[in-house]
Order: structure tokens, then sequence, then C-alpha cells
């Protein structure tokens, strides 16, 4: 039956145990989490972090990159 | 003379420095550990130049700068996070000297020791679920649709499978998320990401952290798998463990 190779592939847990639990973290979920939570404490002096901007400018950062990716799509 | 500042990774209980002692620091810097009131601040020296509030501002713009700084963060937390009870700290935590860390410490003492106690002996694990594209229409084979009227009917059926299948999949996604929070310490919600980010076609449906007992990891992603194999009609992605980065959070004060 395709459908459950499928579902199977796509899961990952119950086929394949080992990549799940590969430590390396996709970029966009570790900014998710280095940008959006964690414990929150100012810098001294030097930065004002506003969490909010930061998102903004992360997802600018992003996009940006990956829009200038899709304009060349070879 | 180049101004320079302390650069924080994360705060720890109870964290040996020597179990630090082959982590790469930021900039070809030396990790060292603030000691204060019983806990630890991660830190490494970097200029202010690059660091600094003007420095960042032009940095974060820049993906590369971005994802080489992320990740040196992360390895660096997952390290410590490794040894001892961890609270991870945002991207670009920065202070003057090691008389602000302490500063921090201070104030921030009780709630850190809050955060510490959440997070120990626990790690967070990512489950996201996604729509599955739905296949296209099959062509009616003995009613060719001709006309105005024939054309509106399907439509109006596309569309209405269309929205069953869209709630349906909340359902599921609600239905998921509730199963897994019962099986953790901990589940948050966070915001989908956008599809331009994840570089894939289906919409996401959840994006789910779970704080999970360590000794648990095992049972949570098995649930997970039982999970999407009883939902063939959405993709279920399970990611971990992980250093809890979605449960140190601070209280605003």
């Amino acid at each position: 039956m395709t459908s459950a190779v499928d579902v199977g592939a796509s899961v990952g847990t119950t086929v394949e145990p080992a990549p799940v639990h590969g430590r390396q973290i996709a970029l966009v979920d570790l900014l998710d989490r280095l940008l959006g939570t964690g414990v929150v404490l100012a810098g001294d002096v030097v930065i004002s972090l506003a969490g909010v901007d930061l998102v903004q400018v992360r997802l600018h950062a992003l996009i940006t990159t990956i829009r200038a990716d899709m304009v060349e799509p070879r | 003379m180049t101004e320079t500042g302390r650069y924080l990774y994360a705060i720890a209980r109870g964290l040996d420095p020597q179990a630090l002692a082959d982590v790469p620091a930021l900039a070809g810097g030396r990790l060292e550990v603030v000691r204060h009131r019983g806990l630890e601040a991660v830190v490494s020296t970097v200029d202010l130049e690059e660091y600094g509030e003007e420095g960042l501002r032009r940095n974060l713009e820049d993906l590369a700068w971005l994802e080489e700084v992320a990740r040196a963060h992360d390895t660096v937390v997952q390290a410590a996070a490794t040894h001892a009870p961890t609270a991870p700290l945002r991207l670009a935590t920065i202070c003057l000297d090691d008389d602000g860390v302490r500063e921090r410490l201070d104030s921030w003492h009780d709630a850190l020791e809050e955060a510490l106690d959440r997070v120990e002996g626990r790690r967070e694990w990512s489950v996201k679920v996604f729509a599955r594209s739905r296949p296209a229409p099959q062509p009616a084979v003995s009613q060719p649709a001709t006309g105005g009227a024939a054309y509106l009917q399907r439509k109006k059926a596309e569309n209405q499978a269309r929205e069953a299948d869209e709630s349906s999949a909340a359902v599921i996604a609600d239905e998921v998320h509730e199963r897994l929070a019962a099986r953790s310490v901990a589940g948050r919600r966070l915001a989908p990401q956008d599809p331009r980010l994840t570089g894939r076609q289906e919409r996401m449906l959840h994006n789910g952290a779970y704080l999970v007992e360590v000794a648990e990891g095992d049972a949570f992603a098995a649930l997970v798998g039982e999970l999407a194999s009883a939902h063939p009609e959405v993709t279920v992605e399970c990611h971990g463990p992980w250093p809890p980065y979605s449960f140190a959070t601070l209280e605003q004060q």
C-alpha cells in the first residue's frame, strides 16, 4: 500500500529513528527560538532588544534571501 | 583600541566550566563562565564594532552572519544543556563587562531559578503538522462538463471539498496538539512558519514545541508516530530532542 509507506516516510519517527534524533536544528526553527522566545534579557547599554523588531529583521533578511534565490530558478 | 563586550549564550546551574573546554566560541574567542549566586553565565568576548547596536542592526540583515552566529550560539547552548540545567539566551545578548553580567544574574535571579527548575532534566521536541495538498479533482467521466451552469456547479463542489478538507485538517492539528501536550510537561503552539521560510508548498497547520522528560523522549516520539499513522490526511514532522529553547522564557519585568 503506497499510502502506508508514504505516512511512515513523512513521520520518520516510526521508520528511521536516527535522523529524528539528529541535533542539527533547521535554521528557521533555530531563529524562531533564538529571536522569538528564550530568556528575555536585554544587554547593558548596548542593545535594546525589542523582540518584535528583531523578528521583523529576521524575516526580512530571510525573505530577501529566499526571494533573491527565486529570481534565478535555475 | 577596540571596544569589547561580553556575549551571553546561556545561564546554567551547576555547570563545570571544564565541560565547555573544547566548545568553540564566537569569533575565535574562548568560552568563560561568570559565576554569581549559584548561577553560571556562559560568555565570551566579542568586538562591539560587530556586536554593538549599530553593528547588529547591520549584521542581522545579513543572513550568512545571522546563520553563523545562530549556529555558534546553538552549539554552546547544546553543550551546556548536556551537562547542567540551562536557560538559553536570545541571540545577541551582550553586556559591557562581567560586572554587567553579574548585575543581570542578580536582578533576574529568582526568575532564572524558576526557569531552570522548569527545564531541568527535560528537552524540547518540535512537532509540526502540514496540510497535504489535495489531489487534482477527477473530471466526471460520464458527464462532460459543458456550459456555465455545469462549470459553476463543479467549482462549487470543489470549493466545498477544499473547505471541508481545511477544517478537518485544523481539527486534526488541534487533536495532535492536545494528545502531545497531555504526554509532555508543557506544550506551546508557536506561530506557523511562512511557506517562503520552510520552502514547502504545504500549509503549516501546527508548529508545536513540547517540553518532555529526557527519559520520556522515545515514548513521546512513538506517540507522534501513532498520531501520524492515524491521520494520513496530514503530514506530521517530529524533531528533537533539543535544548529547552521555548520553555526558558522569563516573565517580562
